[in-house]
């Protein structure tokens, strides 16, 4: 073993490592909000914005991120009648799938929210719009915490299918070091332990917001 | 005689397809203290939520002083006078009891912060858990969750309560500490809707007795004719199961 390749290389991994953060980092900032609307869609009363949700929702879950990745790729640029550039189009895949796993989350998260807290608080006067901002969404939001960074750490994992297009990514660039070194074990194993730091980390924050969940 | 508090007139209410009360016109005066029972499923908690128009109703209307609710244009503002206790109390759990309390006369009756917890610390007081404002629902007991519901509706000084099975999801000892508050209630002339499977509380506190089934009311009667002389077959059936259970 020979672990020094890893510190010859590392600005260019850490290179490829904050690509990954990036690529994570936009595409929740994106598909949460994205997510937010359609789960209100999800819940709504009126079929004609519920059944389009849903077919979405479960379009993309049916699909593998890959699919969807390559699809948004050549799709696109056809649908747009001009290229947009590998990022833009890997990004737009990526936040078209995410957001439909944020939506069930959010989705399930107002949900958890009776609806009996609802009326509670119409009941004693406040509007709709006071009874979701101050009830149901500090619960909701409370509630789907654990699932959100749960889900933030998939997105970071999933960031991985970036190298289909050739984006430099961790993992990607950690995989061209390894062509030049041939140190793959020592490579593979420092990539895997990042992957698992970050993942601990979120695992341990989901953790202890599980632990301040509301109780109800 | 003086005008009703709340005046129901025809109305009818369906659940999709299904018709939950069907033409139901009947009056409540201020100051009284009414009980509604019936078995499960005859519409008693759909009527009282059509008192508040938590429940929108397809047919009839409802007049509160006079007031159709069907043509309120702030029905928010007509909801703020008038108070409701729910079977799981339904505290805010992300909140404390007094910001439970003080929540609405804030932001929907714009009192001051200080105003409004002057205020709900009397109400704690009333329902003699003041020692408990500044925890959370989930550290009281049931019993005392459901008197700090009731102070929260009462912090509206609400001229309507309304009470959808109090006391059903509660073990027997706090049952007894919910319904004294409630009868304290009821003795300083609060006008009540009950809706209970209590007959002590019924027969000892309201002053009239509402039978429901099936979406209908099917007996209106004085408490203590109720008791000695319901003469609908239904209510009289009712009425056995529900005394020998006791
Ligand atoms: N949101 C709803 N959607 C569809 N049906 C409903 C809804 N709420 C009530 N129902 C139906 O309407 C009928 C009357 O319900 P309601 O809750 O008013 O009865 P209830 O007398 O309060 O019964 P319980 O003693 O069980 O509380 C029931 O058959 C119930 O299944
Ligand atoms: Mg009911």
């Amino acid at each position: 073993m020979d672990w020094s390749v890893i510190a010859t290389h590392l600005p260019f991994l850490m290179k490829g490592l904050w690509m990954s953060v990036k690529l994570a980092t936009l595409v929740v900032i994106f598909a949460f909000p994205l997510a937010c609307l359609i789960a209100v869609g999800r819940i709504s009363s009126r079929s004609w914005i519920r059944y389009p949700s849903a077919i979405f929702v479960n379009t993309m879950r049916s699909n593998p991120l890959i699919l969807i990745v390559f699809w948004f790729f050549f799709l696109v640029p056809i649908i747009i009648g001009r290229p947009v550039g590998d990022f833009a189009s890997v990004m737009i895949g990526f936040i078209v799938f995410f957001s439909a796993y944020f939506t069930e989350i959010i989705r399930s998260g107002i949900q958890s929210v009776g609806r009996n807290q609802i009326q509670a608080g119409l009941s004693t006067g406040l509007t709709y719009f006071q009874t979701m901002r101050m009830i149901v969404l500090p619960q909701a939001l409370r509630n789907m915490m654990p699932a959100l960074i749960t889900e933030c750490v998939i997105v970071f994992q999933g960031t991985t299918i970036a190298y289909v297009v050739g984006l430099r990514e961790f993992l990607n660039s950690t995989f061209l070091i390894t062509e030049i070194t041939l140190r793959p074990a020592e490579l593979y194993t420092f990539a895997a332990i990042v992957y698992f730091v970050v993942c601990f980390a979120g695992s341990s924050l989901a953790r202890q917001m599980e632990k301040r969940k509301v109780r109800t | 005689m003086s005008d009703p508090l709340v005046d129901i007139r025809d109305l009818s209410l369906w659940y999709e397809k299904f018709k939950a009360l069907d033409n139901i016109s009947t009056s409540f005066t201020a100051g009284k203290c009414v009980v509604i029972c019936g078995p499960s499923g005859s519409g008693k908690s759909s009527l009282l939520r059509c008192v508040n128009r938590l429940e929108d109703f397809q047919e009839g209307d409802v007049y509160f002083e006079g007031q159709s609710l069907r043509e309120c244009p702030n029905i928010a503002s007509l909801r703020s006078n008038i108070g409701m206790v729910f079977q799981h109390f339904e505290l805010y759990p992300h909140m404390t009891i007094l910001d439970n309390i003080t929540l609405a006369p804030r932001h929907a009756k714009g009192k001051s912060k200080a105003d409004a917890e002057a205020h709900a610390l009397t109400l704690l007081e009333r329902v003699d858990i003041v020692d408990q404002a500044h925890k959370h629902p989930a550290e009281l007991s049931g019993g005392q969750q459901q008197r700090a519901a009731i102070a929260r509706a009462l912090a509206l000084e609400p001229k309507l309560m309304l009470f959808d099975e109090p006391t059903s999801a509660l073990d027997p000892e706090m049952i007894v500490e919910v319904l004294r508050a409630m009868r304290d209630l009821a003795n300083d002339g609060m006008t009540m809707l009950v809706v209970t499977h209590e007959m002590g509380f019924a027969r000892e506190v309201s002053d009239e007795i509402v039978f429901m089934d099936e979406g209908k009311i099917v007996e209106r009667k004085e408490t203590n004719d109720f008791f000695s002389n319901p003469h609908s077959k239904r209510a009289q059936d009712f009425l056995d199961r529900i005394l020998m259970k006791i």
